[in-house]
């Protein structure tokens, strides 16, 4: 006799449910209480914790430019210069830095850092005497600004 | 000169199970392509009779790591596309990459300590001057 279908009250059952439940629970394993242990409350909590962690990369890019932003503060600050006047210099002596690279530099290499104070702050100097002194031109050599074609 | 990171491919795999029909097709027609194209990786194929566990490709790297790969119900061509993955990949395990740098020397002016911009009097010590 060919049967082609199974019988009607023969129904499948699974045999590979451990194995289901460690692959979601293997998310939940450095949570705090019950939820690295019980499938149901690590369900709600591992569902969280991935949204969380995907809105969370928009603002990493945030607080790592906040965290630069205060190191670059700290360090001009100890060379003399607040951070709006040293940033605003920089740019306008043609230094195209970011400030990733500046934060790792007041770091690493803090003599750099220092030259690119004093070259900030001549800029400043040089930029008050424009303004103030009402020279024809600008006397110093760090506020002319070169053009490459 | 490219060294490939792949040692040996082992197949384990049974000969009268229903989910290593791939295995098998793959040991009959393309095992030998495969190992002709690849001639710096080595191709076990063991066959254990008998009712065993579901058929495997196992993959052992240069740097020790040992990959098992899930061949059940899988076509000649899927078996071979997924070999050739492996012998394209590198032993490292595959997680996520926190930084894509690495130095050993980040400092080449030494590293900022408080005392970098202070003045010198606070951290030299001069000669012991007798009193005169």
């Amino acid at each position: 006799m060919v049967v082609l279908s199974a019988a009607r009250w023969v129904r499948s059952r699974l045999s590979d449910r451990f194995w289901r439940v460690q692959e979601v629970l293997k998310y939940a394993r450095h949570f705090r209480g019950r939820k690295n242990r019980c499938y149901k409350l690590a369900v709600r909590s591992i569902r969280r914790a991935f949204v969380k962690s995907t809105k969370a990369r928009r603002e990493k890019k945030r607080f790592l430019r906040a965290l630069w932003i205060t190191r670059i503060e700290a360090a001009s600050l100890e060379h003399g210069l607040k951070y709006p006047a040293f940033i605003s210099n920089l740019v306008k002596s043609q230094v195209e830095l970011n400030r990733k690279v500046l934060a790792d530099l007041a770091i690493y290499e803090p003599k750099t850092f220092k030259s690119l104070a004093a070259l900030a702050q001549r800029r400043r100097q040089e930029g008050f005497l424009a303004a103030l002194g009402d020279g024809k031109e600008p006397e110093g050599i760090f506020s002319r600004i070169v053009h490459h074609h | 000169r490219y060294v490939r990171q792949l040692q040996r491919l082992q197949l384990l795999f049974s000969p009268t199970a229903a989910d290593a029909r791939g295995a098998r097709q793959f040991v009959e027609e393309a095992a030998q392509d495969f190992a002709r194209q690849h001639p710096d990786v080595v191709l076990y194929v063991s066959p254990h009779s008998g009712p065993g566990p579901a058929p495997v490709l196992r993959a052992e790297y240069l740097n020790g790591t040992v990959r098992d790969e899930l061949v059940a119900s899988k076509t000649s061509e899927e078996i071979v596309q997924l070999a050739t993955k492996l012998a394209n990949q590198s032993g490292l395990d595959i997680i996520r990459i926190r930084k894509p740098f690495h130095t050993d020397n980040p400092s080449v002016q030494g590293q900022w300590h408080p005392l970098t911009n202070k003045p010198s009097i606070l951290t030299v010590q001069g000669p012991r001057l007798q009193p005169q």
